[in-house]
């Protein structure tokens, strides 16, 4: 397995269909896959077709593991890693 | 016609001929469009009989299974079943009544929230508000079922669609998604035969993926052109020749000691089709610590997962294991594994008159024809099942793998003898596992499958008991089923003839009397309570720190 320890923000950019359960779909498997939600804000395309959803989550588990998950995912069009940051842990 | 009859017309589209299930309720629209139609409904006394046996029908066959519940208790029965087969990816369609969208989100009557319930435990799953999308709906779910890595598919489906009027446009049969990209792998390919060509120790590590590809005539050129040694997972037992003479049988807990310290040698494990799992792996950090690793894949999510790979292809097993298939050069490599596995074969020279489950084993898999389909639960008798028996097909060998699921066996050999009505289906259970799902007796008598059953009876759930013997200080809690029914008597309440023996000698004539009995037959079978399954890894040992028997404080 690909080692990383220290743990890390990443924000990804996903387009998705227009499905009332693509969200807890989503959240359900960031959960699983052992990733803290950071972030989340969505909102529907100009024609309603598809959401564009900005997810943001903390792990020290290497986000390629996720994105795999994620990009499985039947309602998942499009998946894009926005931007990666070691994160600030709360004391 | 109604949105009900749709859904038969689109099941029979599909070459959906049988189906499993249980009605109920919000799903009557459907039963009523299923009567006197050309598709055959089994009748199973529980919905995760259902399930279990659209299972063993598909994995028995390649082709998906069906199953239906109703609404809420229906839908929830299912669910074991749809986590079973997402472990062990299996196609199956599951399709669920549901109440109608006007009483829907006020906790009405037999309503649960199926759609949230299916996330964890299907591929994909549909919830159908409109019959306008109901045919679009269930083609997408046929095709999402075996497309890619095969999975569960579930389609809710609410009452007042199920009512609704709608008109049926016939198209031709969706085409399962392609695998793309498996030719644009140049650079990997040679980056592979590079470490096939300098590799001394190679080995073949495969799993279900290989015959899910329907590349078994690939991986048999692939290993008498290599000359590779080979070890398989659970699920891929029956994927190597039985005449290969370099196939050391199982890996892992439970694994052949030639298989687990031939890979933990090898110098690169070519791993077809399989995931790392830790039931393989033992310690992960220590499994194959001296081996690259080319791992060919059709799910992304499984490259890097678990085992950083030093060449990765996403992509078709059959296109692309002809691409590795070249002469490679490790003589002595090969008579090494050889030695193993002679050094480390299995003895049946068992002390004693009482049965010795191993033997009989290999006596049942010398007594079958090379098509029976043999399904089997989840505990001792299963890892018996992969240590002792020899398949020729994957097909021919129904074990639930991934979720492990007591249960699994029995509606198992009834969805394989559905689907493949002129082979020889055969279930190896135990005492524990048989009465979780022992209704489905009832499904064997009302439709006169000539199943064979063999109830390997420990009257212990004897792979727990063997844990607390072996990790727990001898503190068998809950572990004692002496009080078991007497099996023979429960199968002839269900007009299943029966036999009970518990000494070698009984066995063979006991055999040949359940094959030639035309109709199905339940073997009892007595056992020693102190046989456990050998070699075992512990818990976070390494697989070359195998326990062969018990340690000597336990005797």
């Amino acid at each position: 397995m690909m080692t990383q320890t220290s743990t890390q923000q990443h924000t990804l950019s996903i387009q998705t269909r227009h499905e009332a359960v693509v969200v807890e779909r989503l959240l359900q498997v960031t959960r699983y896959r052992g990733f803290t939600l950071a972030g989340l804000e969505l909102k529907p395309l100009a024609d309603f077709s598809g959401l564009l959803i900005t997810l943001s989550v903390v792990s020290d588990k290497p986000i390629s593991l996720l994105l795999n998950q994620l990009n499985k995912l039947y309602d998942v069009q499009h998946l894009e890693l926005h931007a990666s940051s070691t994160a600030a842990l709360r004391a | 016609m109604t949105g009900a009859e749709l859904v038969v017309k689109l099941l029979t589209e599909h070459g959906v001929h049988s189906v499993f299930g249980y009605p109920g309720g919000a799903i009557m629209p459907i039963y009523d469009a299923l009567y006197q139609s050309p598709v055959k409904h089994y009748l199973c006394r529980h919905e995760q009989g259902g399930g279990f046996s659209a299972i063993g029908y598909a994995r028995a066959s390649g082709n998906t299974g069906v199953c239906l519940a109703t609404s809420g208790p229906g839908a929830t029965n299912l669910i074991t079943a749809l986590a079973d087969a997402l472990l062990d990816s299996v196609p199956v369609v599951a399709i669920t009544g549901q109440v109608s969208q006007a009483v829907a989100g006020t906790d009405a009557f037999q309503e649960v929230d199926v759609l949230g319930m299916s996330l964890t435990c299907t591929k994909h799953s549909f919830y159908v508000r409109d019959v306008a999308d109901l045919a679009e709906t269930l083609r997408e779910a046929f095709a999402l079922a075996q497309s890619g890595r095969p999975g569960p598919v579930l389609v809710d489906i609410p009452k007042d669609v199920q009512l609704a009027q709608v008109d049926y446009r016939p198209e031709p049969l969706r085409a399962v998604a392609s695998v793309a990209g498996s030719l644009q792998f140049s650079a990997e390919i040679a980056a592979a035969r590079a470490l096939l060509t300098q590799a001394k120790q190679p080995m073949a590590y495969i799993g279900g993926g290989v015959h899910m590809a329907d590349a078994l005539a690939e991986l048999q050129t692939f290993l008498a052109t290599t000359g590779m040694p080979s070890v398989t997972t659970l699920k891929a037992m029956g994927s190597v020749a039985k005449n290969n003479p370099l196939y050391l049988g199982m890996l892992g807990m439970h694994g052949t000691q030639g298989a687990n310290l031939a890979v933990q040698q090898a110098d690169l494990l070519v791993c077809l089709g399989a995931r790392f799992d830790d039931r393989v792996t033992g310690n992960l950090k220590k499994f194959a610590p001296n081996a690259k690793v080319i791992h060919i894949d059709i799910d992304p999510a499984e490259i890097n997962k678990l085992r950083l790979a030093d060449v990765a292809m996403l992509g078709d097993l059959k296109q692309l294991l002809p691409a590795l298939t070249l002469p490679l050069h490790c003589a002595d490599w090969q008579a090494q594994c050889a030695g193993l596995k002679q050094q480390y074969g299995w003895r049946y020279d068992h002390p004693g008159e009482r049965i010795y489950a191993p033997l009989l084993l290999k006596q049942l898999s010398d007594h079958l024809p090379d098509n029976a389909v043999v399904s089997c639960d989840v505990g001792q008798h299963q890892m018996w099942v992969a240590q002792h028996m020899r398949f020729n097909s994957p097909r021919n060998h129904l074990s639930s793998g991934g979720l492990g699921t007591m249960g699994f066996g029995l509606p198992a050999a009834i969805g394989a003898k559905v689907s493949r009505p002129q082979d020889l289906s055969v279930l190896v259970t135990g005492d524990g596992s048989f009465m979780m799902n022992v209704q489905e007796l009832a499904t064997i008598k009302r439709f006169r499958l000539p199943v064979k059953i063999i109830v390997l009876d420990n009257q212990r759930l004897g792979m727990v008991k063997q844990w607390q013997q072996l990790f727990f200080a001898g503190r068998y809690s809950e572990t004692d089923l002496s009080d078991n029914p007497d099996f023979v008597s429960l199968a002839a309440a269900f007009a299943i003839p029966g036999h009970s023996i518990s000494r070698k000698e009984e066995v063979a004539p006991a055999l040949d009397a359940m094959f030639s009995w035309p109709g199905p037959y339940l073997l009892h079978v007595r056992i020693d309570e102190t046989d456990n399954v050998w070699p075992l890894v512990p818990p976070g040992a390494a697989n070359q720190d195998m326990m062969t028997d018990l340690p000597q404080w336990e005797e």
